[in-house]
């Protein structure tokens, strides 16, 4: 154990957590978004895995990591749309619709990398950014101020997040229509343009997170998220549609799993506890999730479809 | 809702069936997809002594027919098909049996090879033997040893079809299953031995998956010779319960690098996400299962490969004598199985190379038992 | 009144499948007046208003406002011309507070920021100015039902209403909620705004309106200004005959107490009391009106009696048998009968034909059996003399429930019910949302069950009706009885005062 207390792996293990996390940040921030508005799309790790392939290939073919994080937002922003339409105005079950979108991008991401690419070849990744001043302090500046740059941006989209959601006009409405979308109607609000928003608005989100993953890692392969959008979907119920909350549960999962893999390596955990000690961060959410959503309400509006004068 | 909004939806539509089009016409027929992937394997292979032969394979293909015609009266040319958990080029494990059944096109009179990789959900699998056995290949390839329990139920529904289940070591006493297994510890140990000679920390971290099969035997055989070279080195062994997590695989290999290793491997097709990480930290990395220099070529050492082939060779012997099946093969450092292939780009000392080719004499004539 | 009328609706016509909802429909509207559009459930009332408030489009007519024509293709178009609406269901996001469900939907005075503090501002300003005081902050899950509505007039006032739809404001309010709001209707007419008022309580409409056209199968079957009409010349042109208001009501004699409840304490769905210490008999031969708001703990006490709640505490008697706790089907053999107020939830099963739902409570009886199996010639004569003899409106007995009417499920639930002799009967809502014909027959059947002896505990939040049956009435305040009163001698105003948990005066002797 007293291996654990060393600076290196200290370090390690909370700069690790925050990487782990940052996907799942991305990807549950903005089906947060959705949420609040009463669409609930399981499709986000469908549309994270197409945003990674999208991510990689341009990183690939241009070598530049922003046009290929543009990839991943231009893939988003579609699939988003696509989202959309099947929720909103066609109105699908939304707890099977989005496994579709999750199957299409499972398949379709695995098939345009075998087409275009086939054997995986390691590309750019993001640059490290050193925040000047903060990353020198012992300890806390390799730990939180050592990172690429999504990282940095992910963590400030939970700020700008909580602000559109409390702040705005934009905001009031998705809260309204996610609670109450008759009433919001009732007074001119268009519900399907709230949705179309902020399902567009998840979808480019988790087509930014996959890019982040495909590119931090610097590599693509098949199924690459490992089911990352749906434990995003999950974070969302455990931060009770809160971005705060959010991140704190995806802060939490990220720690859980580093601490999880430093035991591991440095033997803390015996080899042969691999895989009860694979389940923890799965167990861990899961309790934290029927503790924390009993106090919480979701939005009364969640996954039912709107049509007016019903 | 408004007009704009109707048209960004089909511009979306728009671009999504453009996607789906270059999808489906981006590559041609399965034939040329095997070919591609030969080549990829060559390029590798061409750095150590590799045989000509695997270059020349798309060429052989083409000219098979006329061999047909004079070892016609033998047998009818056969059909063999692949099951597989991952992509065909995953650099790891499914990529050793397809380049090896190429390998084997090249020599022999091969009518056709299906490929159905990816089947990670074993129902799928399950259900694509199935389907290559109803239509008559005459050898079908179960490559994972998840897939025991569905094969065990339909080859006893097919006495005529021959089938190979690996990596394994049971035939369920089945007369049409053959079992096929790799002696990974042996190419493990002997990368173990030059890791421990590498490592300047004195510190290896090794990244598995889960701690069954042929990843606990390479990890159990890599461990063992780094501890045999030298018992002041610290091996640390990650399973990060996953084949598929690269990501995680990824903060396993940071916590190696935090714990400081200075020397890295790991097994199984999550492993880019590590090689990614000791490709940025410059860390020493030793492939297995396929060779994976061009995943980093600037810090791997060498990698274990597997030469499937050489079983298959005993098993289309055994097929063309009548013999469907009943008996167990192990690819290994003998039999040329199992090849350490290096990284021609790798400065690599004649000195730890020297001790590489002594734990290979050793393990061959049997002094050494990697992991007994 | 000015010249011109604010709204004109001419020649309204709207089709849904197989429905003519409105039909050829013209309607008027001038500054200052309350204009009520009175008519049964279905008449085509809700149709009509939400056109002018564009949820609907009509399929042939037009609109005029201000004597111009006016196309409202939405809720937003009908805002912009100073039409709102009050509906009936309140369109409250519970979740918001109160300044935010008032600024929903409007431009913000800070582009894409909200400006809750200036809308603040604005809502106590109307609410001093109209007697609508409420605190903007609130987030509206908290606030009482009467306020929920101040809420919702604000909302129109702020959005500069000139024309305003209230449909069935009064459901929810107490007698002295509904004078309240009255006053500030007034004083919106005052103001030189339009009111149309929706509504079925005729006194309500009678004390409210200055016109009142009156609805029928989606046609005007009748105009009439408010000096002109009385209750039952408007209930006339509602239903299109002669209708008694109030059905004849023979003394009886009053026997011995055949539901003996005391002691009842009850816990509710959020796990609070929702009655408290409840003391209550009810006699043959008497119907014992329970008057409340909803939401007092009158749901559990019926549920709780049915055998469909445990009681925490307390005991229930039924013709002098212990029934406190039981199962419903005990409940039932101890001469229970049971009229749920969730007619298509509780009372009756949609997809089930009529004769399978007659059958719904004897299915086990020998009479329907053959050898354990059903006697379906017994069945279907059984259900076809019910049938008849409680009037039920049905194409066959194999017509599934739920494609009746809401007064003739009513009907068919109540002829189940009283097809045995129950000893004790226990309505709940019998006549809510059902039309004025069958509610009338259901007034008519409920005296004659109890002149033939059977204890009668009605359960309603309609005051008519509570003072037209009941022998005595109970008011339900917060899961207590406030008090019983004989409905001869006490007016309106005491109940309704009793009803919001104000007096306990003129309690008087059960059996009274």
């Amino acid at each position: 154990m007293s291996d654990f207390f060393t600076e290196a792996v200290l370090i390690a293990t909370v700069a690790g957590a925050i990487r782990l996390a940052v996907p799942l940040l991305l990807a549950s921030l903005g089906e947060t978004f959705g949420q609040r508005s009463g669409v609930l799309n399981l499709g986000v790790d469908g549309i994270m895995l197409l945003g990674a392939f999208a991510g990689y290939y341009t990183v690939l073919k241009t070598d530049n990591v922003w046009y290929g994080l543009l990839a991943g937002i231009a893939v988003g922003i579609g699939l988003g749309l696509a989202s959309s339409l099947i929720s909103v105005t066609l109105q699908a079950e939304q707890g099977i619709s989005g496994i579709g979108v999750y199957l299409f991008g499972l398949g379709m991401s695995d098939l345009l990398f075998q087409r275009l690419v086939g054997t995986p070849v390691p590309i750019t990744k993001f640059p490290k950014v050193d925040i000047p001043g903060l990353s020198d302090i012992p300890w806390l500046g390799r730990m939180f101020f050592q990172h690429s740059v999504v990282v940095y941006l992910a963590f400030l989209a939970v700020p700008l997040a909580m602000f559109i959601i409390n702040r705005t006009t934009f905001g009031m409405n998705i809260r309204a229509v996610g609670e109450n979308p008759e009433a919001a109607d009732s007074l001119g609000v268009s519900v399907a343009a709230v949705r179309y928003a902020t399902v567009t608005i998840g979808g480019t989100m988790a087509g930014v997170a996959g890019a982040a993953l495909a590119i931090d890692l610097g590599i693509f392969q098949q199924n690459l998220t490992n089911a990352q959008g749906f434990i995003a979907i999950a974070l969302v119920y455990f931060g009770a549609w809160r971005p705060l909350g959010v991140m704190a549960g995806a802060l939490l999962y990220g720690f859980v799993n580093s601490l999880v893999l430093q035991f591991k390596t440095l033997g803390i955990i015996p080899q042969s506890w691999s895989d009860i000690a694979a389940m923890a961060p799965a167990v861990i959410t899961i309790l934290a999730l029927v503790i924390v959503a009993r106090r919480f309400r979701a939005p009364a509006a969640l996954t039912k479809p709107f049509t007016r004068g019903t | 809702m408004s007009r704009n909004a109707w048209i960004w939806l089909g511009v979306a539509a728009a671009a999504l069936l453009v996607i789906i089009i270059v999808a489906v016409s981006g590559g041609d027929d399965e034939t040329t997809e095997t070919t591609e992937a030969a080549e990829t394997t060559t390029t590798v292979a061409e750095t150590t002594e590799a045989p000509e032969e695997t270059t020349e394979a798309p060429e052989e293909t083409t000219e098979a027919p006329e061999e047909t015609t004079t070892t016609a009266a033998a047998a009818e040319p056969i059909r063999i098909a692949i099951v597989a958990p991952s992509a065909s080029n995953d650099l790891a494990f499914t990529q050793s049996i397809v380049d090896a059944v190429n390998v084997i096109e090249s020599e022999r009179d091969i009518a056709e090879v299906a490929i159905t990789d990816g089947t990670f959900v074993v129902e799928d699998a399950a259900a694509a033997i199935r389907d290559y056995a109803t239509n008559g290949f005459d050898l079908v390839i179960a490559h994972g040893s998840q897939y025991g329990g569905s094969l065990q139920e339909i080859a006893p529904d097919f006495p005529e079809t021959s089938f190979a289940w690996g990596t394994a070591a049971d035939t369920f006493g089945l007369p049409n299953v053959f079992a096929y297994e790799a002696a990974s510890d042996e190419g493990g140990y002997v990368m173990g031995v030059m890791g421990a000679a590498l490592t300047e920390s004195s510190t290896i971290g090794i990244v598995g998956p889960i701690e069954v099969g042929d990843a606990k035997l390479y990890v159990d055989g890599y461990k063992a010779g780094a501890e045999a070279a030298d018992s002041g080195v610290t091996v640390n062994v990650n399973y990060t319960g996953s084949f598929s997590d690269v990501a995680l695989a990824s903060e396993a290999a940071q916590a190696h690098v935090a714990a400081g290793a200075d020397v890295m491997t790991g097994t199984a097709q999550m492993v880019v996400g590590a090689v990614g990480v000791a490709n940025d930290q410059g860390i020493l990395w030793f492939g297995t299962q396929a060779n994976q220099t061009s995943l980093a070529p600037d810090i791997v050492v060498a990698s274990q490969v597997y030469k499937w082939e050489v079983v298959l060779r005993e098993i289309l012997d055994n097929m063309e004598s009548g013999t469907l099946g009943g008996s167990t093969y192990k690819i290994d450092l003998a039999n040329e199985g199992l090849v350490i292939e290096y990284n021609p780009d790798f400065e690599l000392s004649d000195d730890v190379k020297a001790l590489a080719d002594q734990a290979i004499a050793d393990i061959i004539s049997g002094s050494i038992v990697p992991t007994g | 009144m000015a010249e011109v009328p604010m709204l004109e609706m001419k020649g309204i016509t709207k089709r849904f499948p197989g429905v003519l909802a409105n039909d050829r429909v013209d309607f008027d509207l001038y500054a200052g007046e309350v204009h009520t559009l009175l008519g049964e459930n279905g008449a085509g009332k809700s149709t009509l208003m939400k056109i002018l408030y564009g949820l609907y489009q009509a399929d042939e007519g037009k609109i005029l406002l201000n004597g111009r024509p006016v196309e409202i293709a939405s809720p937003t178009s009908a805002i912009e011309h100073n039409i709102g609406m009050i509906h009936q269901h309140f369109m409250l996001v519970d979740t918001l507070t109160v300044a935010e469900n008032v600024a929903l939907g409007l431009p913000s005075s800070r582009g894409v920021l909200t400006d809750l503090d200036a809308v603040s501002e604005k809502i106590v300003a109307l609410g001093k100015q109209y007697g609508l005081e409420i605190d903007p902050a609130a987030t509206v899950w908290q606030l009482a039902v009467g306020q929920k509505q101040r809420v919702e007039i604000i909302k129109a006032l702020y959005r500069v209403a000139r024309l305003l739809i209230l449909d069935e404001p009064t459901a929810v309010l107490t007698p002295q909620e509904v004078e309240q709001l009255f006053a500030t209707l007034h004083q919106m007419t005052a103001d030189g705004r339009g009111l149309i008022f929706i509504s079925h309580k005729l006194h309500e409409v009678l004390a409210l309106s200055d016109r009142i056209t009156v609805l029928r199968h989606g046609r005007v079957t009748g105009n009439t200004t408010t000096e002109g009409a009385t209750r039952s010349s408007l209930a006339s042109m509602m239903v299109g005959r002669e209708v008694k208001l109030a059905p004849d009501k023979p003394e009886t004699e009053v026997g011995p107490a055949a539901l003996e409840i005391s002691g009842l304490r009850v816990i509710g769905d959020r796990g609070n009391v929702v009655i408290d210490d409840l003391d209550l008999e009810v006699h043959t031969g008497e119907i014992l009106g329970i008057a409340g708001v909803s939401g007092n703990g009158q749901r559990e006490l019926a549920e709780t009696i049915a055998g469909l709640r445990q009681a925490e505490s307390g005991s229930i008697v039924i013709a002098g048998s212990d029934v406190t706790n039981q199962t419903p089907a005990g409940v039932r053999s101890a001469g229970l009968a049971y009229v749920p107020e969730g007619r298509m939830k509780d009372g009756s099963i949609g997809p089930f034909t009529v004769a399978e739902n007659l059958l719904l409570i004897d299915h086990n009886s020998k009479e329907f059996l053959d050898a354990g199996l059903l006697n379906f010639e017994a069945i279907r004569k059984h259900s076809q003399s019910l049938v008849d003899e409680f009037a039920v409106k049905t194409p066959s007995l194999d017509t599934p429930v739920r494609s009746l009417s809401g007064g003739n499920i009513q009907k068919l639930i109540l002829a189940r019910e009283l097809s045995g002799t129950p000893n004790v009967l226990v309505a709940s809502q019998p006549t809510r949302g059902v039309d004025i014909g069958a509610a009338e027959y259901i007034h008519i059947r409920l005296i004659e069950q109890r002149d033939q002896s059977t204890a009668i505990l009605m359960i309603s939040e309609d005051l008519d009706e509570i003072f037209g049956l009941s022998d005595r009435v109970a008011v339900m305040y917060e899961g207590k009885i406030m008090g019983i009163v004989d409905p001869k001698t006490v007016g309106r105003e005491d109940v309704g005062l009793m009803m919001a948990g104000v007096s306990q005066e003129g309690r008087s002797a059960p059996g009274a």
